[in-house]
């Protein structure tokens, strides 16, 4: 009885968001939204959604075990506390965070309450307020049952082209590890792509969290703007027209970019901008692994997403590691032009700390490469008084005459 | 290297009933027989019956299996020249791979392999483990492993040897799962890496 | 043409050039030597059998179902042990994994489907076999392994074989029957209505070695019903060594132990 009644509330706040979402936004400019009243832990209802949460059940045991999952409790705990800020300790106590090693930029959650960070995120948002706009998104989806009511639409309907692109996707040919849409995330789990509708459904539930929490709600609008310059950085360099938005699994189908940061904007509490962003925090609960992230990025070949990306996080201060990964990333395209760069790059990082002995590595690499070869080889020899044991070291020594003795 | 395909794919493959055209029949190297690789005058001379795949990742590689690239792959890499990628890339412009340039390290080797894997793969989880000098092809090389977890999440391991000779790159590579199989074949890949000649 | 249907033309195309079977979707080997005898008192460890079954829409979408499924574990792993207990050797279900223990038992898992799919791609079917492969074929050489990591896994202390199975099931809607049919009128692509896929291998837990397994991608028996399940794991472990047990089971049961041989089996003669 209480399950029904809980229900009927909830299908008639989704039915009023939808109804909500069809009206001219600028009616709405001055109408913060509210999150729907928490309404206790949801059971699955229904075939259909029991199926998803048992093949979820299913398939969060994998995750747990899985070799890609990076299980360090505190970068863990500190997700879940960005995720408890944003939508509420009610909401948020029942969700399990898995965070892995891959490096592309998605987050999702499942009906079952699993939610799975992809590390490639962490390099697109820059303060707590960027990352619980993530996460509240996220968790819209989650909370309106989204997945569900997307499993029910894909089913019907022609699906002559759903076919030939599952044919597609297992003709015996080299090459076509890349699987079609994202069924190369079916890995991980059911990540769905859901429709433009439910994206601004959930877009208006992560304001909503928000807006009711104590981060910045600009933040949200801020985020998406990143999220697009990369894509256009990354075509840019690559020589395309422009950037191919389907292939990126976090917007495709996401409203056009335009329509979405000013709803965003606009439905963001105007008297909470004056909030901390959380920059400070995120930035220390990120330190032991932001070297490690960068390197996963810069290790795709993607010279503009990436260099675009440096800058971004940049903005609120260069670091040591952040000019390291620029070098590394300018030294691996490998142009003449770029050595110039890369040199400079390393000895800033070597600037901000004396101690990073990949720098040191990096510089004295790239000014071999480029006939400067004494001060190259001054520079790798205080790589190896530094690192003497690291890997590769006995091959530096050997491009080094008379190099330090370990 | 070859590109895994996860198991769900090969099982819905099997449901289709696709065939793999004639054409990319893999042949058989014989023990004893020494033969070129990868269009190239890198040769090898097998101390065990091992079989050719019938696909090449790339215009100068080709890969060897005892069972299967899944489980045991040897990748002979033979003449890549400068500003040519380790294999054939999937689009030159929307997913171009790293290069090898005129002015790569033997050093830096390690990390195009890396960068290779990274990229072709999409994979987060690659961590090189070590890197020593070594003889190989009769010039100054590198030695290096390494460990990684491919999409269909297992994990393998890899040794390979790589030299620069006359500005172009020379590397053999054996990956294998790291649960018996990288152990069980090393012996046999690290037979044929030594009886490489150019 | 859009990429996806161009796509199609081709994997139409291709399978137009060579006769795509219908037939020979279906192959078990077992290792040279190995024999299983019934009432040996051996021990078979079974690891959490992977089942799912659900509905395939017209698009080829796995339905899931989690009636479905849970019905046809329990009958899976009911008739599992009704089959093998009439060998009068005990089957015994690997008890739960937790952290590093959970890791290691997945990985092996992982293993066992890199396995399944090398000896499927390389060694049964046609058109794709490597040269040492069929040269093993012809001896009646079936040699592959998991490792001796396997004797680590939980439970397997207590035990002397394993027994790996997965299992998908995945029935047509009607929609799918219409394309089916579509499709036939086309180049001659096979187009399963539905998907009833297994695989079932056992290993030797001291050594590692894959002591027999049979790959079908063409099973029969409805699993959501006792009997259908029965019929399944009939097939999956028709052919396990030592047994008796026949795909029917209105096939004669008295037939003898030794394999008359098939034109697609590598079997050890007994």
């Amino acid at each position: 009885m209480t399950a029904m009644k809980t229900t009927a509330i909830r299908w008639a706040v989704i039915v009023g968001t939808i109804a909500a979402a069809i009206t001219p936004i600028a009616a709405r400019a001055t109408d913060p939204v509210l999150p729907p009243p928490y309404a206790g832990v949801y059971q699955p209802q229904g075939v259909d959604e029991i199926g998803l949460w048992h093949d979820d059940d299913d398939d969060e045991h994998a995750l747990a075990a899985s070799p890609l999952v990076i299980r360090d409790e505190k970068l863990t705990a500190y997700v879940k506390r960005v995720l408890c800020d944003t939508v509420g300790d009610d909401r948020c106590a029942p969700i399990r965070i898995y965070i892995i090693r891959e490096p592309a930029f998605n987050a999702s959650m499942s009906p079952n309450g699993t939610m799975r960070v992809l590390s490639g995120l962490f390099l697109r948002v820059r303060n707590d307020s960027e990352f619980g706009a993530v996460l509240g998104h996220e968790f819209g989806h989650f909370e309106s049952r989204h997945t569900l009511a997307a499993f029910k639409g894909r089913r019907s309907g022609t699906d002559l082209l759903a076919w030939t692109a599952l044919l597609a996707s297992v003709a015996p040919s080299y090459g076509m590890a890349r699987s079609y849409d994202d069924l190369r995330y079916s890995v991980y789990g059911s990540i769905f792509r859901h429709g433009r509708d439910q994206e601004r459904e959930a877009d208006r539930l992560g304001i909503a969290y928000l807006n009711h929490s104590h981060f910045r709600p600009q933040s949200a609008s801020v985020m998406w703007h990143t999220v697009m310059a990369e894509a256009e950085a990354s075509a840019r360099a690559k020589g395309l027209k422009k950037p191919n938005f389907k292939t990126i699994a976090f917007t495709a189908s996401h409203p056009p970019e335009a329509e979405r940061a000013h709803y965003l904007a606009a439905l963001a509490a105007p008297d909470d901008a004056g909030r901390a962003d959380g920059a400070d925090r995120y930035r220390a609960a990120l330190a032991p692994w932001m070297p490690v992230f960068l390197d996963d990025q810069i290790k795709l070949n993607d010279f503009g997403g990436s260099d675009y990306l440096i800058e971004n996080l940049a903005e609120t201060g260069w670091t040591a590691p952040l000019w390291l990964a620029r070098g590394d990333l300018y030294r691996t395209r490998g142009a003449q032009r770029d050595y110039a760069n890369a040199a400079t790059f390393y000895a800033n990082a070597i600037d901000l700390d004396p101690t990073l002995a990949p720098a040191f590595r990096g510089l004295g690499l790239t000014l071999v490469k480029t006939g400067r070869t004494t001060e190259g080889q001054d520079a790798l020899r205080r790589y190896l008084a530094l690192s003497p044991t690291a890997p590769g070291a006995k091959l530096v020594r050997m491009m080094v005459p008379q190099g330090t003795n370990p | 290297m070859t590109p895994r395909l996860p198991h769900r794919v090969i099982v819905a493959a099997l449901s289709i009933a696709l065939v793999a055209m004639p054409a990319l029949a893999h042949k058989l190297r014989e023990k004893g027989v020494a033969v070129t690789v990868a269009d190239s005058s890198l040769t090898v001379t097998p101390t065990r019956d091992w079989n050719r795949l019938g696909q090449s990742p790339g215009k100068h590689a080709e890969t060897w299996t005892l069972d299967g690239e899944q489980l045991d792959d040897v990748t002979f890499y033979a003449g890549i020249a400068p500003g040519e990628p380790l294999v054939k890339e999937r689009s030159k412009k929307r997913d171009p791979l790293p290069k090898f340039t005129a002015t790569t390290q033997i050093v830096e080797i390690p990390e195009l392999l890396e960068g290779t894997y990274r990229t072709y793969k999409s994979i987060g989880a690659f961590t090189l483990v070590s890197t020593d000098p070594v003889k190989f092809l009769g010039h100054d090389g590198v030695l290096f492993t390494y460990d990684y977890t491919d999409e269909d999440l297992l994990t393998r391991r890899g040794e390979a040897r790589a030299t620069i000779v006359d500005g172009k790159l020379y590397m053999i590579t054996f990956d294998a799962p790291r649960l018996y199989y990288f152990d069980r074949f090393l012996g046999d890949a690290r037979a044929l890496s030594g009886s490489a000649t150019l | 043409m859009t990429r996806a249907l161009r796509s199609f033309v081709i994997a139409t195309g291709i399978a137009a050039l060579v006769a795509a079977p219908t037939t020979a979707q279906e192959r078990s080997a077992t290792k040279q030597g190995f024999d299983l005898p019934a009432n040996s008192a051996k021990r078979i460890l079974v690891f959490r059998p992977s089942v799912r079954v659900g509905a395939q829409s017209t698009g080829g979408m796995f339905e899931p179902n989690a009636d479905w499924t849970d019905k046809a574990t329990r009958n899976i792993a009911a008739s599992l042990t009704k089959l093998q207990s009439t060998l009068g050797n005990t089957v015994v279900t690997a008890p739960e994994a937790y952290g590093d223990d959970a890791q290691t038992l997945q990985e092996h898992m992982a293993l066992f489907a890199a396995v399944s799919d090398a000896v499927i791609q390389y060694q049964f079917f046609k058109g794709n076999r490597l040269p040492t492969k069929k040269r093993d074929n012809k001896a009646d050489v079936f040699d592959w392994s998991l490792g001796t990591g396997v004797a680590s896994l939980p439970g397997a202390k207590d035990a002397d074989y394993g027994l790996f199975i997965y299992n998908r099931d995945a029935y047509g809607s009607t929609g799918r029957k219409v394309l089916q049919v579509l499709a036939a009128l086309g180049p001659g692509l096979a187009v399963k209505s539905g998907e009833h896929l297994g695989y079932a291998g056992l290993v030797d837990l001291r050594t590692g070695d894959l002591l027999w397994l049979n790959a079908d991608a063409a099973m029969g028996g409805d699993v959501r019903d006792a009997e259908g399940s029965e019929k399944r794991v009939r097939q999956l472990l028709e052919d396990f060594p030592g047994s008796t047990i026949r795909a029917t089971a209105d096939q004669p049961a008295a037939d003898p132990p030794v394999a008359a041989p098939r034109p697609d089996t590598v079997a050890a003669p007994r």
